[in-house]
């Protein structure tokens, strides 16, 4: 088909989300045939490739140990929808998002919905608690990460992100263990025990 | 054997059965890279590999994706992170090497000729775009995050009627005249007949976007 530069700009918006179809370039995508059909050989390495993507995946939520990867495989188990599971526990479905993806600390949750939770999932509290636990080092600690990355993006010579890269290791090593603060640890411990109590 | 459908194909991902990755790809290989190479130009090779990524991603992202409405729930969920995935690409290729050569040599390919006009205002187009993605680059901003890039456009197709936006807009995607008629409720025929035409308004409400040009 001819496409004059118009019609490219045009496409270029599109990509850039600044015009829509309404779906209809979906739509007609869905039903067009194929023009040019990929080697058997590329199709043999695409599928390789998502083989072992599917086992990674496999293998990091097999053992839930943060609240994010036990709600996503909870959900994923039960055939539960995220407004099913906002409407039992109580809580936004902004906020049960963030807790999905372990961006929010679960001190913000109350305890109240906690104990929904609780009896929804039918989760041993001492599994809550360490899920609880480990869902808390993480949102806690995460910003140290997210400034070591954006230092690294920031360096330009490989010899500077190198050593970016070598702070950041030696600042892991030295608290391995991920050992909250006192006062944080102790914050910590009584949410648990109003919860699991 | 019937092909799976879309909530099949999403639950034996989700359980990490090896078929679901088998039938992502009868499903989505050889329509997304005839996608990439047919409509967006992008070369075979390149477009083998951006497919790649994007079933990749699909099955890195599959807990988050839910169906709310139908089974094409998930076809267009696909489209979007291809979508996205092309942009990206575009965005990178046009900071590496300018847009401009691009659409020219495409513009040889198909042997078609710019009018006088048509070519300034592509170039001022894509000067502005280049300019926007080089400052977006410089400053801290994810890319992702810079909006309007393009809204030229959109203003200048908010500006027409709405069946000639829409016909503009579709066949720069290669939607059929068919589907546009049905949409829009204008006969083919006319749609046809009017293509080149509405295409020509467009340019024209484009140039008084840059009166610098002083295109006449």
């Amino acid at each position: 088909m001819k496409r004059g530069s118009i019609d490219r700009l045009i496409q270029l918006a599109f990509l850039e989300g600044d015009i829509t179809t309404h779906g209809l370039y979906e739509q007609t995508a869905a039903r067009r045939h194929p023009r040019t059909p990929a080697s058997a050989k590329a199709r043999r390495e695409l599928l390789e490739k998502l083989e072992v993507s599917l086992k990674a995946r496999q293998s990091t939520i097999a053992a839930p140990v943060t609240l994010g990867s036990f709600l996503r495989k909870a959900k994923t188990e039960h055939s539960f929808t995220t407004s099913e599971i906002v409407s039992k526990v109580g809580i936004s479905a902004n906020i049960y998002r963030m807790l999905e993806q372990d961006r929010l600390s679960p001190l913000k949750i109350s305890v109240v919905s906690w104990k929904r939770l609780i009896r929804f999932f039918d989760v041993p509290t001492d599994m809550l608690a360490e899920m609880i636990r480990r869902t808390y080092q993480l949102v806690f600690f995460a910003p140290s990460y997210r400034t070591t990355l954006a230092r690294y993006k920031q360096e330009k010579s490989r010899a500077k992100k190198f050593q970016v890269l070598e702070a950041a290791a030696r600042e892991l090593y030295a608290r391995a263990d991920l050992v909250l603060p006192p006062e944080e640890e102790q914050k910590l411990s009584d949410f648990i025990k109003t919860i699991t109590g | 054997m019937g092909r799976a459908t879309n909530r099949q194909i999403v639950e034996k991902l989700r359980n990490g059965d090896r078929k679901g990755a088998g039938h992502l790809v009868d499903a989505y290989q050889d329509r997304l890279i005839s996608e990439a190479v047919s409509i967006f130009h992008i070369d075979s090779l390149d477009a083998e590999e951006l497919v790649s990524d994007v079933l990749l991603s699909v099955i890195q992202k599959i807990d988050s994706f839910e169906f709310t409405k139908s089974d094409g729930d998930f076809h267009f969920w696909v489209m979007t992170i291809f979508r996205n995935r092309i942009r990206d690409h575009v965005r990178h290729e046009t900071l590496k090497g300018g847009l401009m050569e691009r659409f020219e040599e495409s513009a040889l390919e198909n042997d078609q000729e710019y009018s006088g006009t048509e070519l300034e205002v592509v170039r001022a187009v894509v000067r502005q775009y280049e300019s926007s993605l080089h400052s977006s680059e410089r400053s801290a901003d994810d890319p992702r995050t810079v909006p309007g890039k393009l809204h030229v456009i959109a203003e200048t197709l908010d500006a027409m009627e709405t069946w000639e936006r829409v016909l503009l807009r579709c066949r720069a995607l290669d939607v059929p005249y068919e589907d546009i008629s049905h949409y829009t409720g204008k006969p083919v025929s006319q749609l046809k007949v009017y293509h080149q035409r509405v295409r020509k308004k467009f340019v024209k409400l484009l140039s008084e976007h840059y009166p610098e040009l002083a295109i006449s």
